[in-house]
C-alpha cells in the first residue's frame, strides 16, 4: 500500500514540529526517515499512524484520504521504540493480542491463533519463549515480539519508530539487518524512523533526511550520500570538514576567508595527506593527534589557518606515511562540495 | 579509609568484627529499638489489648449479646450499606479522575489534583457541616427538598454521602502516581492492534493498575467504615435507624455500657487488624507494580 502526506502541518503549543511536509511512499518500499531529535520525524510517523493528528494537511493510504480515522481503523503496524509490549502478558498473548480483540465475526478460530502466532514465533526465531513475560527477554529478543505482535494482524503498512534505539550496537547491527531480510521477504511498505545514518542508510530503499519540521531531501541511500541537495544532509550524513572560504582555479585549492565566502564540505576520506603537494591544490597543517584503533586511521590536524581538520585513511596508506605528531605536512582535497553561502 | 591512611602515613587498625562504617554500638541500637518498641506498646499495643479485654470483661455470652443487640445489628448494617455504596462509587470516580489527570491535559488540572486532596485537609466535621448547609432544613436546598418529602440529612442518604465524601480521595491517590509511571504506550499500542478503547482499559490498562487499586480500595473501606466526624453531624443519631457503628460505640459508652460498647469496638478493631494485614500483603505488590513500571521505563533510559 502506498502512503502519502501532502501539507501536513503539525505545532506543540509554539513550536512548529512539522512545516508543510509533503512526500509519497510507494508500496512495497523501506523508507527510513532520518533526523536529528526535534527534527520532527517521530511526529510525522505518528501522524502517518494516527496516534497524532496533524493541524492540516492530508494523509493517503493507496490515494485513499484517510487524515480523519483513528489509528484502529487504519491497520497500520506501529513498532514502538520502547517496545511497549504488554508487560502484564506472555509472549504468545502479546502477540496474539490483535487477533483476539477482533469483533467476533472477524476473529479467527483459537486453532488459527496459535498457528498464527507460531508462525510469527517461528520469523522471529522465539519459538521457546513462547510463555516468558516481557521482563524476562533481552531488549533485542523484546523488540522482535513487538514486531510479530504488529505483524500478526497483517498490516497494511508497517510503521518502526526509532525500533533500534534502545539496543546495543552490536544487537542493532544484527537487528536491522534481520529486518532488512524480513522486508525481503515480506514486501509490506515500511517507515522507520532514526538518528542513525548508518542505520538509514544501510537498511533503506530510499531516505527521507529531515531537518526543524521540513524534508530536506528524499532520495535513495546513495544519493543522499553522495549528492547531498543541502549543507544540512552533507551535514548530517557522515563526518564532514567545513571550511569558509572559496574555491580558486582549476585545482580548486581552498583559499580561507573568515569574513565570509563560501561553504566548503569535504568527507575526511577525501582528503589527502602528503609531506610534498607536487604541484596539487593544497593547503598546509600540522598533525595533531592520530586515532589508530579501528579499520581507519583517524588523524586530526591543524589548518594553516587554525581551524581543525579531520582525515581518514587506510591502515597501508598510514603505515606508508610514518606520520607523527606536530610534523608539517600538505593536505589535498580529492572532493569538495561547494554551497554558496546564501543557500544556507 | 585507605585514603587517608597513604595521606598521613601512618598505618589505621581495620576494625576486627566486619562492621559496616554506619553501625552503631549495640548500646546506641538497644536504646532506639527499646524507645521504639515501647512507644509502640504504650501508644498503640495496650490500647487495642484494652479494647479486647474489656469487651471481653464480662465473658463470651455478653459479648455476644451485645453484638446481637438489634440496635447493635442495625448499626453493622447501616455501616456496611455506607461503605456499600461510597466505595464502589468511589472506585469508579477514582479511576476517572486519575486516568483523566495522569493521561491528559487539560485547563484546571491542577486544580482537580487539588480538590481530590480536599478532604484530606478538611476537617470531617466542617465535611459534614457542609453537607447540613445544604440539605438541611435551613439549608440551601432545604425547603425544595422538604416539599418533595426527601431527607437526606438525619437520614441514610446523608450518611452515604458524608461518608463518599470523606473517602474519596483514597482510590485516586493511589493511582495517579502509579498512571503517570507507567504513561501511555501500552494503551497506544492496543488501539493500534485494533483494539476498541473498553477493550484497551480492560485489557491493558486496568491489568497494569490492579494491585495500585486494590490497595486504594482497602484504604477507602477501612476510613468508609470507621468514618465518624461527617457522619457523626449528619446522622442525628437515631437509634436503630442513623448509628452506624462509630456513633452506636459512642453512645453506648456515653451510656456507661462499657462491656457492649468495646465489643461493637473489637469488630471495628479487627476489621483494622484485617485491613493492616490484607494492606501489607497488596501493598507489597502495588509497590512490585510500581518497581516494575520504573525499571521498565529505566530500561527505556539506557538508549
Amino acid at each position: 500500500m502506498s502512503i502519502e502526506v501532502q501539507n501536513i502541518t503539525k505545532k506543540f503549543g509554539q513550536f512548529a514540529a512539522l512545516d508543510d511536509v509533503s512526500m509519497q511512499i510507494r508500496s512495497g518500499e523501506l523508507v527510513a526517515l532520518l533526523g536529528p531529535s526535534g527534527s520532527g520525524k517521530t511526529t510525522l510517523l505518528r501522524i502517518i499512524a494516527g496516534l497524532e493528528f496533524a493541524d492540516s494537511g492530508t494523509v493517503r493510504f493507496d490515494g485513499e484520504d484517510i487524515t480523519g480515522r483513528t489509528t484502529r481503523d487504519r491497520r497500520v503496524g506501529f513498532v514502538f521504540q520502547h517496545y511497549a509490549l504488554f508487560r502484564h502478558m506472555t509472549v504468545f498473548e502479546n502477540i496474539a493480542f490483535g487477533l483476539r480483540v477482533r469483533p467476533r465475526r472477524a476473529r479467527p478460530s483459537k486453532e488459527q491463533i496459535r498457528a498464527k502466532v507460531h508462525e510469527l514465533l517461528k520469523l522471529i526465531q522465539l519459538q521457546n519463549l513462547a510463555n516468558r513475560f516481557p521482563s524476562q527477554l533481552s531488549g533485542g529478543q523484546r523488540q522482535r515480539v513487538a514486531l510479530a505482535r504488529a505483524l500478526a494482524v497483517e498490516p497494511s503498512v508497517l510503521l518502526l519508530d526509532e525500533p533500534f534505539g534502545s539496543l546495543d550496537a552490536k544487537v542493532r547491527v544484527e537487528l536491522r539487518r534481520w529486518l532488512r531480510q524480513l522486508h525481503d521477504e515480506v514486501h509490506i511498505t515500511s517507515v522507520f524512523v532514526t538518528h542513525d545514518q548508518d542505520e538509514a542508510l544501510e537498511v533503506s530503499d530510499r531516505v527521507a533526511v529531515m531537518n526543524q519540521g521540513r524534508v530536506e531531501q528524499v532520495g535513495t541511500p546513495e544519493e543522499v550520500y553522495h549528492y547531498p541537495a543541502t549543507p544540512f544532509v552533507y551535514n548530517f550524513l557522515g563526518n564532514v570538514n567545513l571550511f569558509h572560504g572559496r574555491i580558486e582555479g582549476e585545482e580548486r585549492a581552498i583559499l580561507h576567508d573568515d569574513t565570509g565566502g563560501d561553504l566548503v564540505y569535504v568527507r575526511p576520506h577525501l582528503l589527502e595527506i602528503r609531506r610534498q603537494a607536487n604541484g596539487e591544490a593544497h593547503f598546509r597543517a600540522t598533525v595533531k593527534h592520530i586515532h589508530s584503533a579501528g579499520p581507519l586511521v583517524k588523524v586530526e590536524a591543524q589548518a594553516e589557518w587554525g581551524e581543525r581538520v579531520h582525515v581518514e585513511m587506510s591502515q597501508e596508506q598510514f603505515r606508508d606515511l610514518q606520520l607523527i605528531r606536530n610534523e608539517a605536512v600538505v593536505i589535498i582535497p580529492r572532493e569538495l562540495k561547494v554551497f554558496q553561502k546564501n543557500a544556507v | 579509609m585507605a585514603t587517608a591512611s597513604s595521606l598521613s602515613g601512618e598505618i589505621l587498625t581495620v576494625p576486627t568484627a566486619a562492621q559496616p562504617a554506619t553501625g552503631e554500638s549495640a548500646l546506641v541500637r538497644w536504646l532506639l529499638t527499646g524507645a521504639a518498641v515501647l512507644f509502640l506498646a504504650v501508644f498503640i499495643f495496650l490500647p487495642l489489648g484494652i479494647v479486647f479485654a474489656q469487651a471481653f470483661a464480662k465473658g463470651l455470652a455478653a459479648y455476644w449479646d451485645s453484638l446481637r443487640e438489634p440496635d447493635a445489628l442495625s448499626a453493622m448494617r447501616l455501616t456496611l450499606i455506607a461503605a456499600g455504596i461510597a466505595v464502589p462509587l468511589n472506585l469508579v470516580f477514582g479511576v476517572t479522575a486519575a486516568w483523566a489527570i495522569a493521561k491528559f491535559e487539560f485547563v484546571g488540572k491542577s486544580l482537580l489534583t487539588t480538590l481530590i486532596d480536599l478532604p484530606f485537609s478538611v476537617s470531617p466535621v466542617v465535611s459534614g457541616f457542609i453537607y447540613v448547609l445544604l440539605f438541611g432544613l435551613q439549608g440551601l436546598l432545604g425547603p425544595w427538598l422538604a416539599k418533595h418529602n426527601i431527607q437526606i440529612i438525619f437520614a441514610v442518604p446523608g450518611i452515604v454521602l458524608a461518608t463518599i465524601f470523606v473517602t474519596f480521595p483514597f482510590v485516586a491517590r493511589e493511582l495517579i502516581p502509579l498512571l503517570q509511571a507507567q504513561g501511555q504506550e501500552e494503551e497506544e499500542a492496543a488501539l493500534a492492534l485494533g483494539a476498541s478503547g473498553w477493550q484497551t482499559f480492560f485489557r491493558v490498562s486496568l491489568p497494569n493498575i490492579k494491585w495500585g487499586l486494590l490497595y486504594g480500595v482497602i484504604l477507602c473501606n477501612a476510613r468508609a467504615m470507621g468514618e465518624f466526624g461527617a457522619v457523626s453531624v449528619v446522622s442525628g443519631h437515631i437509634r436503630g435507624l442513623t448509628n452506624t457503628m462509630p456513633l452506636h460505640i459512642e453512645i453506648l459508652y456515653n451510656e456507661y455500657q462499657f462491656t457492649a460498647a468495646f465489643a461493637v469496638a473489637s469488630l471495628l478493631a479487627l476489621l483494622a487488624l484485617t485491613t493492616l494485614v490484607v494492606k501489607s500483603a497488596v501493598e507489597w505488590r502495588a509497590r512490585r507494580q510500581l518497581a516494575d513500571s520504573a525499571r521498565w521505563e529505566g530500561e527505556k533510559g539506557t538508549a
